[in-house]
Order: structure tokens, then C-alpha cells, then sequence
């Protein structure tokens, strides 16, 4: 009896593993590509929509850090910043930096630089973030940082459901994690984060039933220098049919 | 035994082929199925609260006067929002007030979100959701049920189906009462539909809902929410909420407003954060990035955003869908109790029923009166024994004749009556105020079958079908003879043309009605309305026109004459003709719902119902 048992965890094993191999993913083949094994299109055009944090996205002032969970160092950094030294100093992109430019209003243009990594450029500021899959290149600390990026795919439970129940298996989101940052500033009024900082973001695309698809970043940024707990927040995007409004701008510190 | 051993093998190797492989294209049912999805693309079960690191001075009941950057608001809605005063939140019917989504995703307290499921199939047949503040009680239906009909009523929850699209809950919501984008005037309408995308990362829950309100929005609102699980459940919950006179003495016919250009705190919010006041007001292009290059010329923006505080542009017709149905059927919709109500012939009619004949109120249009009593055939073994009629306008008597002859009243049949009249008894009794029964036969030709059984008391009575019954004249109101009819057993009020969710009220001076008279019968409503909990359910309202509610949608109407009293009077005071008061459009901020520009009741003839009522008062 216990051999039949053996038998049937070895067999009920293998179809897991088969079904774990996911799209192109058969016995025997090369692992798909970043880029193949995408649940979702997030190339093209996208504007963001400044419907959350509206003023302090679009008219942030000296001091006005309502919101972010700054601690009382982060509040005496914010409190002293100077934007005409910035200026002096050839600093005019310390907002533009991975925790903070997702949320400055522009457009952002997503490509595949290669099938593992994902190019996002940004209008506002000319940035430029590259989301790598697998290992990440070591790199030296810049606005951007370094962004290690994996799809978390939605998984269908276990279980005997019957047939039709599974959720498809094309579901899923972008995590991206971000680490080895320049200091910067989470909005455009010298609220700091540090070089410590970690970035994590979530890319999900949601669509209406009129046709709009929206991307929506779920993002947190943990840096125990100047946050008492991690900060979390949330920005969206529409999808645009081609370039229009696509206007590259310097870095702008006020 | 090897064999046994081998085919359980083989025969488990084909079930989990089928099932981890063969099955997992198939797209999920959701919606559609009605057992409901076995297993859900995520588990939203838990304690939750508002995470404030964004938006962090907007959550409920809170925002300053104009700060309604990034939402689309027309210029109605804005008009709207500036006219609105925060005290308006002291009169009765706003203590309460329910809220919507995806505002309630803002409130302060606690939210808790759970499954429900089917006990023999474990099928998820519902996404519960539950908000302290108000004690939000939402059902996200999963089993594919259909939205109800557009005259059923509205709630601040509103109706909500859900469907899973892989990890992410995709929520639509219709049926939501007039509730607020944001708690600082700035509103949402009825007519909005919510779509609501629930994504799970850990321990927090963002929401991006998409509001599409063809009333006072330009383009479908986007915001996002964020909620951060709890660990430990909290014990708070509840949310007591009874409404009071907070200031004793004041007329029930208050409402404070300010008078467009006349909001004080106009400013405050744009000057103190620095922001200009063109951004501060809203509107589409404050949503997008070119907005920050279209005020780059302070002088220009000012001037733009000055211009939006008074009426301008073309008048506005509502854009509310009429949930009148039009497909020349007839239409019942159960109310409560004992009453049904009839749609789909003229103005609505209401059923009674019970071990007794019918009771009637209204008999609408008369076009299609075979097919109303073939579903009072339905509802009632019994014939029709009363019709009320509300009103002597054409729409609620048309069927009075068939509907009439079709009845037999019992109670006269051997009464004293029979020694007087040969035909006692054959046929309904038609009750209504003395002026119906005078106004139907001064038409010309003459209405078919007025009252015979008239009153001009303050209240008739009548204890009908197991339940009191009565009748109450609303003097000087739409005419000099209109009625309510208040079912109490059931708790629904028949409100007649007093009140209808369709169309400003149908004042007509030429036959005895008032501005005046209107806005004192809507009170006296709301003098027998409660509500069940946070302004909804309790006593039902059947209007004359449009869809079922309660007193919420009363009050609202009630608030609406009394703000367009009050900028009229004003106007009236000042000088103005009735041209001018036309041409400073006192309606505009409420057009969108209720306005028409064409068709048998216009704005404009509306607008000069209230002139002259409030020109020439009854004495």
C-alpha cells in the first residue's frame, strides 16, 4: 500500500511540474524569456492621471509633507531644503529618482530593451529606468538605482476544483525592487529619502469596458533614515494609443 | 494488487492532467456563472484600514471648500459644489448621510471584507464588505445575477456585481444614490456607475475605481485607494447615527446655500496650499500634465477661473437616464408589504392588496390599461374595490374609466347606498380631493369617470386590506388638488406629481399650484418618513414619475426648490424680471439632472412656475 502512495505523490508531483513550466515552458525547453512569459502588455504610451495627491503632485510646497510618515530627522531635512542650492550644486534631478518620478505628472514610454529587461522612460526629466529580470548587473548608485524585476504570476489555488473553476493562468503582476539609489526627494519640495532606501513596486494593468486600460503602481519605500514606517502609495496611468503629448523636459527644481 | 496500484496511478495522472494543464486556459467564469466561482483569484477576508500616506487631508467628511483638483467636474458640478454650505450637513436628512463608493474606500474607520460562500457547493457566491462609518453594508454578488431594473431603488451601497480577471477583483456598482467625490460639495449623481479593480500585494489593497457620471463629470474620474491590513481586528464597528434639530426654531424650509459668486471661502483653500484657483476648481484638464503649462500665466488663469464661478454656456438638458420603462409592457415592481408598484403607463401607479378588492392609486396614462389589469389580475384575486387618484392631470387619471368598470366596490353592494343608486357597487369607487373631481370636469371635453367619492378634510382615512390607509390633500402644491397616500402597515408613501425623480415638479400655477405649496408638501412627507439606518430603507416613496426611493432622494429634491427659492427671491428682490431671472439661469447647477430644453415641461417653464409663484404669493 505504501508503494501505491509513492506512486501517486510521484505522479500528482510531475503534473504540478508540468503545469508550474507555465506557457512554452515543456519538458525539455529553454525557459521562456522576461518578455515571453509577460501576463500582461505594458509596452507603448502611458500619461498619468493625477487623480491621488493632486496638490502635492502638482504644487508641492516647502514643508508640506502631509502624508508621508516622516520621522523627525526627515522632517528637519524637508524643513531646511534649499532649492536654490540644489541648483547651484547641478542637483535639478533629486526628485526625479526611482521613488519619486513615477509620480511626477509626465508620460511614460515602456519598451523591451532586450527580452529581459524592461526600458521606462519618462518625459518629465528625461529619465531613464531599466527593469532587469534575472540577476541584476551590479551597478553603482544613480537617481535610478538598480531594479531587479520579476513577474509574480497569479496562481491558481490547489485543489480538486472542477473544470472551469481555475483562474487563468495569464494573470499576474510586475514586482520590481530597487536598491543602490543616489539620495533624492520623494515629491518635488525636498522631502528626502536616503541612499538606504528601498524601493518595491507593483505594476498591474486593469482594463474598462470602454476600451481604457489603466497600469496601476502600488509602490513602497522603506528607508529608516527619515520614514518611521514604510511609506506606501499608489499612482495610475492610461494607455495612449501612440506619442501624442510625449514632451521630454529637463529636470526642474522649481 | 501491481495492477490495482498501477491504475490508480494512470487514472490519478489523467485527473491532474485535466486539471492543472488541460484546464488552466480557461478563462474564469465570474460572471455568468450561477454557482459562482469555486475558488477566488484572491482572498480580500480581513480587517483593513485607510492607509493616509496619500491624500492624506481628503478622507471623510473632510476637504476644504474647492479643492477639487484632478477630478473632471462640468461646470454644473462646480456650480454645484460652490452653492454647497457645509452646514447644510446640520439639517435632518444630511446627519446621516450614507456614503458611496469609491468614497467610502477614504473613511477613517475600519473596513472589513469577507467571502461568502454557498454551504453544500463551497461555490463564492458573494464578496461582502463592511465600513464602520456609516456602516457601509455592501454585497459584491459573484453568481452572475443581473443588475435590478432602472426603477428600482437606489441605495448609498448601491447594487455591486464582481468578477475575478486572474488576481484582481473587478467590481461594477449601479443603483448608488446622489453621495459626494469628496465630502466638500463636489457631487456624485445618481445616474454615476462605479467600476471598482481590488489588487492584492501582501498586506495592502489598492483600489483604482473609475467613476462614470454622465451628470456631473466630463470623463470617467480615475483615483486609486489604499487600504493596509490589520493583524488584529478591531472591536469598533458601529456607527450610531440619529438624526436631531441641531438648531431649535428654524424653519423647516431652510437650506443654506451661497448664492452663485457669493461663497466667502472661495479662496481659502487655492491660497493657503499656493495653488491657482483654476487648478483648485477641477475640471479635465487639471487631471493631466499640460495642466501645469496652462497656468503658467497667472493673470489668464485668474481670469478663467473667475469666469467659472457664474453660470455660462449653453442650457443643459438632464443627461440622466429616464428609468421609466417604454417597451409598451407593464412593469411591477414590489415595494413593501402589501403595495405594488406599476410602471410603463403615464405616471406610476400603486397596488394594495390583500384579503380585500384592490386599492388603486392613479390609473396613468389609459394606453395600455388592459395590461395594467392583467398584472393587478396578478397581484390580487380580488377585483379593484378603490382607486385614489393624486392628482386630475391626465397621466394619473387616463385609466380611471377601464379600471373603474373593471372593479366592484363591495361594501355598497346591500348598503343604504343600493335603496339610493341602482348601480352601487358595480364598478370602483374613484376617491379623490373635491378639485380633482371639479378640474376633470371643467376640461374640455371632460376627463372620463372624476371622483365620486371626494373629500376636502385635511386627512382621509380608511383601514384597507389589513393596514391603515390615508389620505392626505397637499393644498396649492402641482395643483389645488393633489393628494399622498400613506400605506402604513407597508410604510410606503404615494407621493403623486409632489414629488417624481424625473423632471423638476410640474408647478402648475393655472390650476392652483405654488412654489410654496411644493416645497411645504415635501416637507410634510419628511414629517412621516424615518429612515432605516444612515438614510437608507424605512418608509419607501412611490413618485409620480421615475423610480422607487426613500426620503433621502425627497429631501434632496426638497433642498433643490428651496436654493432655487432663495437665488429667485433674491433676484425678485433686486429688480429682475422674469427674462432676466431666465437668463441668470437659477437652475443651472441642477439642469443636468432634472432640465429639459424641449418636450411638454422645460426649464424654462419651470423657472417661470417659481417666478411667479414667488410674484404673486397665495394670499
Amino acid at each position: 500500500m505504501s508503494r501505491s502512495l509513492l506512486v501517486l505523490f510521484v505522479v500528482f508531483a510531475a503534473s504540478l511540474n508540468g503545469h508550474a513550466q507555465g506557457r512554452g515552458g515543456g519538458r525539455g525547453a529553454a525557459p521562456p524569456t522576461a518578455r515571453a512569459a509577460a501576463p500582461f502588455d505594458m509596452a507603448g504610451y502611458w500619461v498619468s492621471i493625477v487623480g491621488e495627491d493632486w496638490r502635492w503632485r502638482m504644487f508641492p510646497n516647502k514643508g508640506d509633507y502631509a502624508g508621508v510618515p516622516l520621522n523627525a530627522e526627515g522632517r528637519r531635512v524637508a524643513d531646511t531644503w534649499d532649492p536654490a542650492k540644489d541648483e547651484a550644486a547641478g542637483e535639478q534631478c533629486k526628485a526625479y529618482g526611482a521613488p519619486g518620478i513615477m509620480r511626477i505628472p509626465g508620460r511614460i514610454h515602456v519598451t523591451w530593451q532586450d527580452d529581459e529587461t524592461l526600458k521606462i522612460e519618462t518625459d518629465a526629466g528625461r529619465q531613464t529606468r531599466l527593469f532587469r529580470f534575472g540577476a541584476a548587473p551590479a551597478a553603482g548608485a544613480d537617481i535610478q538605482g538598480v531594479s531587479k524585476a520579476e513577474w509574480e504570476l497569479a496562481r491558481p489555488g490547489l485543489g480538486f476544483a472542477i473544470a472551469g473553476d481555475r483562474r487563468g493562468s495569464q494573470a499576474g503582476s510586475l514586482k520590481v525592487m530597487t536598491t543602490n539609489l543616489r539620495p533624492g526627494y520623494l515629491r518635488r519640495n525636498g522631502v528626502p529619502y536616503s541612499g538606504n532606501a528601498k524601493l518595491t513596486e507593483y505594476y498591474d494593468v486593469v482594463k474598462e469596458a470602454n476600451g481604457d486600460t489603466y497600469l496601476v503602481l502600488t509602490s513602497t519605500v522603506e528607508d529608516p533614515m527619515y520614514l518611521f514606517q514604510p511609506m506606501i502609495t499608489a499612482a495610475h496611468f492610461k494607455k495612449q494609443a501612440d506619442a501624442a503629448g510625449w514632451n521630454p523636459a529637463a529636470c526642474a527644481v522649481r | 494488487m501491481r495492477t490495482i496500484t498501477l491504475g490508480i496511478a494512470l487514472f490519478a495522472l489523467l485527473v491532474s492532467s485535466v486539471i492543472f494543464l488541460g484546464q488552466a486556459p480557461v478563462p474564469s467564469p465570474g460572471i455568468g456563472n450561477p454557482l459562482g466561482p469555486m475558488v477566488s483569484g484572491t482572498d480580500f477576508s480581513g480587517s483593513w484600514r485607510w492607509l493616509n500616506h496619500q491624500d492624506a487631508t481628503l478622507f471623510t467628511a473632510a476637504g476644504d471648500i474647492a479643492d477639487w483638483g484632478g477630478i473632471p467636474l462640468n461646470d454644473a458640478a462646480r456650480l454645484y459644489a460652490l452653492s454647497w454650505q457645509a452646514s447644510r450637513q446640520t439639517l435632518k436628512q444630511q446627519q446621516c448621510m450614507g456614503y458611496v463608493p469609491p468614497y467610502t474606500w477614504m473613511s477613517p474607520g475600519n473596513h472589513r471584507l469577507w467571502e461568502e460562500r454557498d454551504p453544500f457547493t463551497q461555490r463564492l457566491t458573494a464578496i461582502r464588505y463592511w465600513g464602520q462609518i456609516a456602516q457601509v453594508d455592501r454585497t459584491v454578488y459573484m453568481d452572475g445575477r443581473p443588475h435590478p431594473p432602472a426603477y428600482a431603488p437606489h441605495t448609498f451601497a448601491g447594487f455591486s456585481t464582481g468578477k475575478f480577471e486572474g488576481n484582481i477583483l473587478t467590481v461594477t456598482t449601479t443603483h448608488i444614490k446622489r453621495g459626494w467625490l469628496r465630502a466638500n460639495g463636489a457631487p456624485q449623481s445618481d445616474a454615476a456607475t462605479v467600476t471598482e479593480h481590488l489588487i492584492r500585494h501582501g498586506d495592502t489593497v489598492t483600489i483604482l475605481a473609475v467613476v462614470n457620471d454622465p451628470v456631473y463629470l466630463t470623463e470617467p474620474m480615475s483615483k486609486t485607494s489604499l487600504l493596509f491590513r490589520q493583524p488584529v481586528a478591531p472591536d469598533a464597528w458601529l456607527y450610531a447615527c440619529d438624526d436631531s434639530e441641531q438648531i431649535p426654531g428654524r424653519k423647516n424650509e431652510y437650506v443654506p446655500n451661497h448664492l452663485f459668486g457669493q461663497n466667502p471661502f472661495v479662496r481659502e483653500y487655492a491660497d493657503k496650499n499656493r495653488v491657482p484657483l483654476l487648478g483648485a476648481f477641477g475640471g479635465r484638464e487639471t487631471m493631466y500634465p499640460e495642466f501645469l503649462a496652462a497656468v503658467k500665466d497667472n493673470t489668464a488663469a485668474e481670469t478663467a477661473a473667475k469666469a467659472r464661478m457664474l453660470p455660462s454656456g449653453p442650457r443643459q438638458a438632464s443627461r440622466a437616464p429616464d428609468p421609466t420603462p417604454n417597451d409598451g409592457n407593464i412593469h411591477v415592481f414590489h415595494v413593501a408589504g402589501s403595495v405594488y408598484m406599476l410602471a410603463g403607463d403615464g405616471a406610476n401607479i400603486a397596488v394594495q392588496v390583500g384579503p380585500q378588492g384592490a386599492l388603486v392609486v392613479d390609473t396613468g396614462g389609459g394606453k395600455l390599461s388592459d395590461k395594467v389589469l392583467a398584472e393587478i389580475g396578478k397581484l390580487s384575486s380580488k377585483p379593484i374595490q378603490f382607486i385614489v387618484n393624486t392628482s386630475f392631470h391626465a397621466d394619473h387619471v387616463g385609466g380611471n374609466k377601464k379600471l373603474q368598470a373593471a372593479g366592484t366596490d363591495p361594501s355598497l353592494t346591500g348598503s343604504f347606498f343600493s335603496n339610493q343608486f341602482a348601480d352601487a357597487g358595480q364598478g370602483a369607487t374613484v376617491i379623490g380631493h373635491l378639485n380633482v373631481q371639479t378640474r376633470m370636469q371643467e376640461q374640455k371635453p371632460p376627463l372620463d369617470t372624476p371622483p365620486s367619492d371626494t373629500y376636502m378634510e385635511d386627512r382621509r382615512r380608511k383601514y384597507h386590506n389589513e393596514e391603515s390607509v390615508e389620505i392626505f390633500p397637499m393644498p396649492d402644491a402641482i395643483t389645488d388638488g393633489d393628494s399622498i397616500v400613506h400605506f402604513r402597515r407597508s410604510d410606503v408613501i404615494v407621493a403623486g406629481d409632489i414629488f417624481t425623480t424625473t423632471q423638476y415638479p410640474f408647478i402648475d400655477t393655472k390650476n392652483g399650484g405654488s412654489l410654496q405649496g411644493e416645497i411645504q408638501a415635501l416637507n410634510f412627507i419628511l414629517d412621516r418618513t424615518l429612515y432605516q439606518h444612515d438614510e437608507d430603507g424605512g418608509t419607501l416613496i412611490i413618485p409620480g414619475h421615475g423610480r422607487v426611493t426613500n426620503e433621502w432622494e425627497v429631501a434632496e429634491y426638497r433642498d433643490m426648490l428651496v436654493i432655487f427659492r432663495d437665488r429667485v427671491q433674491s433676484m425678485i428682490r433686486a429688480g429682475a424680471t422674469l427674462e432676466q431671472v431666465k437668463a441668470a439661469r437659477p437652475t443651472v447647477d441642477f439642469d443636468v439632472r432634472f432640465g429639459a430644453t424641449s418636450g411638454s415641461w422645460t426649464t424654462d417653464m419651470f423657472v417661470e412656475a417659481v417666478y411667479t409663484s414667488l410674484k404673486n404669493p397665495a394670499k
